[in-house]
């Protein structure tokens, strides 16, 4: 079987990175992985998103095609809504994304306020990740203490390893956040 | 052991890692993260990097650093692989080799950053002027780049004749999980090079030219077709896609064939020469074939019709689904073949 999972949001929401997160996660543990970003010409602001694949298959197109799940941080990210599966999980950033928003309803919506969650531990730039935490907790793709090793290597490689217990707190927030 | 590779920086490090020692090229967007790459690893590893003026000094300086014996490459999008033309149809007629990367982009003129395989014509007919051709191969993965740049000096030494990459912008920003070969160098002497000896250059006399170059590309199109063949053993309809196009293709064969659908899918790797052959070896009683590509109004499906004009006696219709900037959905390509079995597609060819 193949996962296909969609981050979604505003460029600098740390979209194209929770990917990459995931895509590391996978290749650890021997499955097949593709990353295909997707982005405008500005770092900030404009859409972004990026799209993961995984298995134990070889893997076809590394295009969102059938989404299992899509992390939306921002309203526009919801138009990549009506590509999911039946039965899918959306988890959407409530902070941005007002209740009211229409959503289909034969796929399983999860209101995380991660903005808030991020901010609570003061670690704003750490939205995405709390995403990360909620995503691991509900879908079980991998394990919690090797998902949060992946994320601290993954950070220590780009030199950011001095804020890692920091992307921690923000990953447990997420985690827990998931009753 | 595997890492996660952009396809992009794997080109360079594949490159690197199958001999490249002189690289000269000019910045364009999707395929300015290779030179980048090269630009530090170069020097790093005593190899020689320039960020030419323009394109044509790139490829001039290519040609020099080659007749020298220094395995070279460049590379660009198609804009910058149009200015290169001259350069490469020069390459080709004075027997050097060389590696050309093309990270194409959608469009005539200056186009735009979107993904695409526009440049499957040009770069199928050698690009420049003269009647000559240049290997041109086109990968479908990470690891498949890798495996092409590691394998292509030796092959533009073997016939002294440039060979293309032709990657596409997606493939150039995707990542997958890739392994490295090791560092390898020329291990033999290429004989004809100017090394500052007064050796043989085994030049061709210019009244010999003709006959040396059809002899050099009969012998590339005997030889060197390359391609992958899926579930073509009893196909009725059969998919053609190389590049990006030709995964969404390889998952739509999947699920047709489990729905029942006699359907498979060649994939040309190398797409000059062209796989004839891969038609060559069909059943008998194929009804129609589809051409799956991101060009506007279909380039690929040219050398398909031709193939297939060539492989079988009856006329059997050649049709295209091509998908301008944008890659095919699986969906989609499923809802063309219903479409195309249903008698409501009009044939290309």
């Amino acid at each position: 079987m193949i996962n296909e999972l969609v981050f979604s949001g505003f460029g600098g929401q740390g979209v194209l990175t929770a990917g990459l997160i995931f895509s590391e996660m996978a290749l650890k543990e021997g499955k097949e992985v593709s990353w295909m970003p997707a982005y405008g010409p500005t770092m900030r602001g404009g859409k972004a998103n990026s799209v993961v694949k995984f298995g134990d298959e070889a893997l076809g197109s590394p295009n969102m095609e059938e989404i299992d799940v899509l992390v939306a941080m921002n309203q526009p990210s919801m138009e990549y809504a009506e590509f999911m599966k039946k039965e899918g999980k959306v988890f959407l950033n409530s902070d941005m994304i007002p209740d009211d928003t229409d959503i289909r309803n034969d796929v399983e919506v999860i209101r995380i306020p991660c903005v808030s969650l991020a901010q609570q531990i003061k670690n704003l730039k750490g939205a995405n990740l709390v995403m990360v935490g909620a995503v691991i907790k509900k879908c079980a793709f991998f394990e919690k203490n090797f998902a949060i090793e992946t994320l601290k290597d993954y950070f220590k490689e780009k030199g950011k390893g001095n804020y890692n217990e920091a992307n921690e707190a923000a990953f447990l927030a997420g985690f827990d956040a998931i009753k | 052991m595997k890492e996660m590779w952009k396809g992009n920086h794997a080109i360079a490090e594949g490159a690197l890692r199958g001999g490249l020692q002189f690289y000269s090229g000019y910045p364009i967007t999707p395929q300015t993260e290779v030179m980048e790459f090269l630009s530090f690893r170069m020097p790093e590893l005593g190899r020689h990097f320039v960020q030419a003026e323009n394109e044509i000094a790139a490829i001039n300086m290519v040609f020099g650093a080659s007749a020298t014996g220094l395995r070279s490459m460049t590379g660009s999008s198609g804009p910058g692989i149009s200015l290169k033309q001259e350069g490469i149809s020069y390459l080709s007629y004075n027997d050097l080799p060389a590696v050309i990367v093309n990270v194409q982009r959608w469009g005539a003129a200056l186009g735009t950053l979107d993904s695409s395989q526009t440049d499957y014509l040009r770069d199928t007919r050698g690009g420049g002027h003269g009647d000559y051709r240049i290997i041109v191969w086109a990968p479908n993965s990470i690891q498949e780049t890798v495996d092409l740049l590691y394998e292509a000096f030796e092959k533009a030494e073997e016939y002294r004749n440039p060979v293309e990459i032709y990657s596409e912008a997606a493939l150039g920003q995707m990542m997958e999980p890739c392994e490295m070969p090791e560092f390898k160098e020329r291990g033999y002497d290429l004989e004809w090079s100017w090394d500052g000896t007064d050796r043989d250059h085994e030049r061709v006399d210019m009244d010999q030219k003709p006959i040396h170059h059809t002899a050099k590309f009969k012998k590339i199109i005997e030889n060197e077709q390359r391609w992958e063949s899926i579930n073509t053993e009893d196909a009725e309809y059969v998919f053609v896609a190389l590049g990006l196009p030709s995964r969404v293709a390889r998952d739509a064969v999947k699920r047709l064939r489990s729905d029942g659908e006699k359907v498979g899918l060649i994939r040309p790797i190398a797409i000059w020469p062209y796989p004839k052959k891969a038609f060559e070896e069909l059943p008998e009683g194929i009804r129609g074939f589809l051409s799956i590509e991101t060009t506007d109004m279909g380039q690929h499906v040219e050398d398909v019709a031709l193939a297939v004009k060539k492989g079988f006696k009856t006329n059997i219709p050649v049709y295209v689904h091509a998908t301008n900037q944008k890659m095919p959905k699986v969906k989609e390509v499923i809802e063309v073949y219903r479409q195309l079995k249903a008698g409501n597609l009009k044939e290309a060819f």
